[in-house]
């Protein structure tokens, strides 16, 4: 590597290692990524919410059964195992704990005018009104202030579903206890397959690499909005000309890249390690005892710096290009969404990958450079693909960075002295094909 | 002889203008060398092409006799016009940064900057962050930052722009130095008063195009003793209607009056002292100033 690229690459390392942003960046991520992973679970395991609820029954015969069911289940008398806390999902309710109060009114109509009254006042959640022909029509209403606690509403919707159906069975002439043994719930185990054997995936480890995931994106795209803001800062102080009469445009920009990109990786790394260290102290932390905390796959972790680094030259260098063509950052506002929208399209495609990694619509997301970063990085997370189109996806990822940074090195000669009026998106591109100064 | 810098033919287009028109120019070594012009006369461009930090369109220039490359580009130290520091940088780091950048190691440039620091008067501030400096101050940091590498050229974009008048005092002494030690210096300026007397050679350009050049001296030779200084008490409405003046520039108590060819001076001073109370008579060459502005308006005749 050029020399004139190493002295630049270290002062803007050593600049922005330097800031508080980065010391207190680098300090506060690992705390708020533990505490991303260890709030939900704690809070799974020892916390649930409180919902007070009313039925009111038109048809006659259900509301016991409801409340029963809504209560934790007189209905199915077998006492439950403890359960793993990460997963912990009581089946009759969920996470949310529902408090009955007993309908008040002389009949049906004065039920729901007082319940109404009272969910308006604030002292009931939910009232569930079963109208009279419930058990022959199957629909059954569900009044609150907000309809979006959609975890409530199943476990609503459960209940009354059992008591219905119980209704329904028992009109069969069936006992009550065959009833219960008969409808007792599934528990359906979520099991990985993989080279070294079948374990219980609680879906704790998979988040965590997502994390890795979301911390590409976000590694991208912040650290490529950094050195944007560099080379508009090296703009307005004006000191990009004294620096281009020593060395040349081109190594400015790649020794501004090589040295960001080194922060952001120092940063990463020591997150990285926080991490592992959470995972592995959090057998001896008391307020995580019972608490599962996943541990980390390594190839991802070896992997992660290639995918970042990959995914930030592509970004950094076109950000770099915009920063250089405009005087100020609003400015580059305009510029900066059609630059980001592969990352963010990438980003939409998520699911379509996670939900199928090997389909062959995946394959080819996760092959586009520039959605290669996230997706390819994201099916490494979910099912390791072959090894075969990590290589190609890395390869081609590569081409297309030499292809940016050379383009954007062009942009840049010619943008970083040029002041006062904004270009277009043309005259970058004519700046790209010409030759010369 | 080679020159410490040579342009030949030099031409080259924005966009919209013509910034520089076919300029010829030669810098002789160990000459402190003036490229005067208004703004927008194409000094900058002409100045950036030297540097390569841009290309002509057509035509050469030579550094030392040479095209030039990194390891040239290192023998020059540049003071652009549009200058800056990086804000939120030591200066002592900032100054080690941009000597590594022209070859210098670390400890050596550490060792070059306290003299200089010292002696314009910015002596204990090298921990300072730039943006704790006043302008005038960060202005002198980018001189040193100019000749921290040793160069044998230095080219100054305008180096007195912005500095107060002690400011250009320690300014204009430092470059008569490193003038006296044989480097080369190319100044370009818009205000030619303050480079006339340090340059022994010039070049005024307007439009791009090159309007006169040469050894000062010879410059003002060629137009003779044809300036009359009065300053004076009075009324001095009626200098222009004298015969043998061909122009004046009166500034209520101070003319500059410009004779016509074969005028007598004595003529005009015994006219004139029997109106006005005369404080001052002399009879000089024409300033830069003057050839200049009377140049360009020919041209536009």
């Amino acid at each position: 590597m050029n020399r004139d690229i190493l002295v630049i690459a270290k002062r803007e390392f050593i600049e922005r290692v330097r800031t508080k942003a980065f010391v207190i960046g680098t300090i506060l991520g690992p705390i708020f990524m533990a505490t991303l992973m260890i709030v939900p679970a704690v809070m799974a395991s020892k916390l649930a919410k409180s919902v007070s609820i009313t039925v009111i029954d038109a048809e006659g015969s259900l509301r016991t059964l409801v409340e029963d069911s809504l209560r934790g289940g007189t209905a199915t008398p077998e006492k439950e195992k403890p359960e793993d806390p990460m997963n912990a999902r009581p089946r009759n309710s969920g996470t949310t704990k529902f408090v009955v109060k007993p309908a008040v009114g002389a009949d049906v109509a004065a039920q729901r005018e007082a319940a109404k009254k009272e969910v308006l006042e604030g002292r009931l959640d939910v009232y569930v009104v079963l109208p009279p022909d419930v058990l022959s029509q199957s629909q059954a209403e569900y009044y609150s202030k907000s309809v979006t606690d959609f975890e409530g509403i199943r476990a609503v919707d459960r209940a009354i579903e059992k008591a219905v159906f119980a209704r329904r069975i028992g009109a069969a002439g069936i006992e009550a206890e065959k009833i219960a043994a008969l409808t007792k719930p599934l528990d359906l185990k979520r099991l990985r397959v993989s080279e070294e054997g079948e374990h219980e995936d609680k879906g704790i480890s998979f988040l965590l690499s997502l994390i890795l995931v979301m911390m590409i994106y976000v590694g991208t795209l912040m650290w490529g909005q950094i050195v944007m803001t560099g080379v508009i800062e090296e703009k307005t102080n004006r000191v990009v000309e004294v620096i281009v009469s020593s060395t040349t445009p081109r190594n400015l920009l790649f020794g501004k890249l090589v040295g960001v990109g080194g922060a952001g990786l120092l940063q990463f790394g020591i997150w990285i390690l926080g991490l592992v260290g959470v995972s592995a102290a959090s057998g001896s932390l008391a307020f995580l005892s019972g608490v599962d905390l996943p541990a980390l796959n390594p190839v991802l972790i070896a992997a992660f710096p290639i995918f970042f680094l990959l995914g930030f030259f592509l970004y950094a260098s076109l950000y770099a290009a915009i920063g250089s063509a405009v005087n100020t950052i609003q400015e580059a506002q305009n510029f900066i969404f059609p630059v980001m929208l592969p990352i963010i399209m990438a980003m939409v495609c998520w699911p379509v990958v996670m939900r199928a990694p090997d389909s062959t619509l995946s394959v080819v997301l996760s092959l586009i450079p520039f959605m290669t970063p996230i997706l390819m990085f994201l099916r490494m997370s979910v099912l390791m693909p072959p090894v075969w189109q990590i290589a190609l996806s890395v390869v081609l990822t590569l081409a297309t960075v030499f292809a940016m940074t050379w383009a954007a090195s062009r942009v840049y000669r010619v943008g970083i002295l040029m002041y006062g009026k904004r270009p277009t998106f043309p005259e970058m591109l004519r700046w790209i094909r010409q030759s010369g100064g | 002889m080679t020159h410490a810098l040579q342009l030949k033919n030099v031409r080259k287009a924005y966009q919209d203008k013509v910034a520089v028109k076919g300029l010829d120019l030669e810098v002789p070594k160990g000459s402190v060398f003036g490229l005067l012009g208004p703004n927008g006369a194409g000094k900058t461009t002409t100045i950036r092409m030297a540097m390569d930090i841009i290309g002509p369109d057509t035509g050469e220039v030579l550094i030392l006799g040479q095209k030039t490359d990194k390891l040239l580009r290192n023998r020059i130290g540049y003071m652009p016009e549009e200058r800056g520091l990086y804000q939120k940088m030591i200066v002592e780091e900032l100054l080690v940064f941009m000597a590594e950048l022209k070859g210098v190691k670390p400890a050596e440039s550490k060792r070059r900057m306290m003299p200089w620091l010292e002696r314009l008067g910015l002596g204990g501030l090298h921990r300072k962050k730039a943006n704790e400096l006043s302008k005038g101050m960060q202005q002198k940091v980018q001189f040193i930052q100019t000749l921290l590498h040793d160069p044998e050229i230095l080219i100054l974009d305008e180096p007195m722009s912005g500095l107060d008048p002690v400011g250009t005092n320690v300014m204009r002494d430092a470059m008569i130095e490193l003038s006296r030690a044989g480097k080369t210096l190319i100044v370009s300026s818009h205000q030619m008063a303050t480079v006339e007397q340090m340059c022994d050679r010039v070049a005024l350009i307007n439009n791009g195009e090159k309007v006169l050049d040469g050894r000062v001296a010879d410059i003002k030779a060629s137009y003779g003793k044809n300036t009359l200084i009065l300053a004076f008490e009075g009324d001095g409405s009626f200098l222009k209607s004298l015969p043998g003046v061909a122009a004046v520039n009166d500034l209520g108590r101070y003319a500059e009056v410009k004779l016509a060819p074969e005028a007598d001076p004595q003529a005009i001073l015994r006219a004139a002292s029997g109106k006005l109370k005369i404080t001052r008579f002399e009879v000089v060459e024409p300033s830069l100033h003057d050839i200049f502005i009377e140049r360009v308006t020919e041209v536009l005749v």
